[in-house]
């Protein structure tokens, strides 16, 4: 069966199609669509030969905002994209105006090296929703509290360092906006020594669980071709097969410096899906282990007061530091014209931003390439064959943050 | 409020696509509509195999006005994997390009986007139709003469709120006013009850 190009009605309700075929929507309030997804469904009997997702019902011009922001600003309402991996926006947000400006070289290490951190502990923290309610949508409702209890360390961690939970806004243009405060390694420490046990608890509450397994092998398989056909990316694209990673393949920040594997797997089904998240988060978190044993000290932020604001001390002592203080919050900086793409591997595949400044202090176009558009997208090719109750599987499996589709 | 910076050189520029810093991060093409099919068809078979991105940019002062940004991406899971971005200007009062569709899948929801968003039209498109707002809605809201808000609406208290005691009292809508206020705040430091007065 294939995907067959006759639109489907924007059906709210049952539409009896013939004896056995009928137009079902599901959603957009549906508990196990993640977010606001319609998903208009033509079945036979159990079997979905036609599904259409419908988005955009939680739209709200983050693109149009982030163009009438200053480029300091817009960093914040990009981190509001894909909500649960927040880190991961802003990072390809600043890469990206760093290039245009020219300094990404001058951004020091010990930034880059906390931006990794940072990143890797959202990368573990967005799984660890995937993982919980994924689980609660086949039923196992016990690895829902201990993926939330993992998480929640990770965000009490995100409140230390950045001062809020889901959106810190702690990486800025040049570096970060403080240095960690004191303790929070020993914190990290903390996380590191509760992440094993933790994990071998959940897979084997979850990962071994027959229930879970007969719900997912062989359901929604997605293959190498395909996938990449329709811009698949992250997990799901390496679940088929495909080994790409943007931090491998176009490393940024360092990453080259760093060990870590890429997992990969070559069935492509739901159940890929979900052991090559599970090994991802302990990539992750070996390169968190691997930063925090050697991280650098120095400063967090380009010398240059011109893209970042003078210290808090000097302002009071020196005319100059309160007027580019003064500068930089009231009107910014301007960046030279020209534009750029900037990804970076995000939980849900490659998030990039294609930005476009004009030379002025706001930018002229921001252009987030959604990976969870991407990977949504695909629902109506693997749903096709499969049977309604599994829907909920292939939502789940793909991972969406309604925050990113719909911007 | 506009920057009172001293503009580096070319600032505010009308295109910057062209006087853009060099910047490593893919291979550029600029096309025109005519050779975009062309241009993207032998893209493909040169194995750009992934359409990482299709979007729109508007440039009001420039002509063509819009440009749309095709990225492709080839050698995925190899050790040089090449990035390479198209763009394509497009003008007119019904600027259209031939659609990709039938060469990348992923490129559905992106054209539909583009089209929602900028007023693209994307000839040989299945379905094109808005994605993100609602099919009624009227105007492309990413064109820069679009505007960020609509004209503000009148506020007019809720119902509920009306049917209150205070608001039969004769307090405004939107609570106490500054002199009521004021009078709070003065008895509040002095610690007396506050005098009667009128809201």
């Amino acid at each position: 069966m294939s995907v067959t190009d006759t639109p489907l009605p924007l059906a709210m309700d049952v539409v009896e199609r013939s004896d056995n075929r009928m137009v079902l929507s599901m959603g957009p309030q549906h508990p196990s669509t993640h977010g606001v997804l319609q998903v208009i469904t033509e079945i036979e009997g159990e079997t979905v030969v036609n599904a259409e997702p419908v988005i955009g019902y939680l739209h709200t011009g983050i693109e149009k905002s982030a163009e009438n922001l200053f480029w300091t600003q817009a960093s914040t309402v990009v981190e509001r994209m894909d909500y649960l991996s927040p880190l991961s926006n802003a990072m390809a947000y600043v890469l990206g105006v760093e290039k245009l400006l020219g300094v990404t070289d001058l951004v020091p290490r010990r930034a880059q090296q906390l931006r990794i951190l940072l990143c890797e502990l959202s990368r573990i923290a967005s799984h660890c929703v995937w993982l919980g309610t994924g689980g609660i949508d086949l039923g196992a409702i016990s690895g829902f509290f201990y993926c939330f209890d993992l998480r929640e360390r990770i965000l009490d961690l995100n409140e230390f360092s950045g001062g809020a939970r889901m959106h810190p806004n702690y990486l800025r243009i040049g570096g970060l906006r403080d240095d960690i405060p004191a303790g929070f390694l020993d914190k990290v420490d903390d996380l590191i020594k509760m992440y094993y046990p933790r994990m071998r608890e959940l897979r084997a509450l979850l990962q071994k669980n027959p229930i879970l397994q007969d719900r997912m092998i062989d359901v929604g398989i997605l293959n190498a071709d395909d996938a990449i056909a329709w811009g698949v990316t992250g997990p799901s694209l390496r679940a088929a097969g495909v080994a790409y990673d943007v931090r491998k393949a176009f490393p940024y920040s360092g990453y080259e410096q760093l060990d870590f594997d890429i997992p990969t797997r070559t069935e492509g089904d739901a159940y890929a899906r979900f052991l090559v998240r599970l090994d991802e988060m302990d990539q992750s978190m070996s390169i968190i282990e691997q930063i925090r044993e050697n991280l650098e000290g120095g400063p967090v932020m380009v010398a240059d007061t011109k893209f970042a604001p003078p210290p808090k001390e000097t302002i009071a002592v020196s005319m100059e530091a309160l007027i580019h203080h003064f500068k930089y919050v009231s009107e910014s900086f301007r960046v030279p014209p020209g534009d750029v793409y900037s990804p970076v591997e995000g939980p849900r595949g490659e998030t990039g931003y294609y930005l476009v400044s004009n030379g002025d202090n706001r930018p002229w176009r921001v252009r987030t390439r959604p990976a969870s558009l991407y990977n949504l997208q695909v629902l109506k090719k693997i749903a096709v064959g499969e049977f309604i109750a599994d829907m909920v599987v292939m939502i789940g499996s793909l991972d969406p943050v309604f925050g990113e589709v719909d911007r | 409020m506009p920057s009172s910076q001293t503009p580096p050189a070319g600032a505010t520029a009308v295109d910057p696509t062209a006087v853009r810093p060099p910047i490593d991060d893919a291979r550029i093409i600029r096309t025109s509509p005519e050779h975009v099919r062309a241009e993207l068809v032998a893209l493909k078979a040169d194995g750009f195999a992934m359409l990482l991105d299709l979007g729109g940019v508007d440039y009001p002062e420039r002509t063509p006005r819009f440009d749309v940004v095709y990225h492709l991406l080839r050698g995925l899971a190899t050790a040089q994997p090449e990035r390479v971005r198209v763009l394509c200007g497009v003008d007119g009062p019904e600027p259209t390009l031939p659609s990709v569709c039938d060469l990348w899948p992923s490129a559905n929801w992106a054209e539909r986007e583009v089209f929602d968003l900028f007023g693209v039209r994307f000839a040989g498109h299945p379905d094109l139709k808005r994605i993100q707002l609602p099919d009624e809605w009227v105007g492309h809201p990413l064109r820069k003469d679009y505007p960020l808000r609509g004209p503000a609406l009148e506020r007019t208290p809720r119902p509920s709120f009306a049917l209150k005691s205070n608001v039969a009292a004769g307090t405004p809508a939107f609570g106490k006013t500054a002199a009521a206020l004021q009078r709070q705040i003065v008895a509040a430091r002095s610690g007396e009850p506050p005098k009667d007065g009128p809201a």
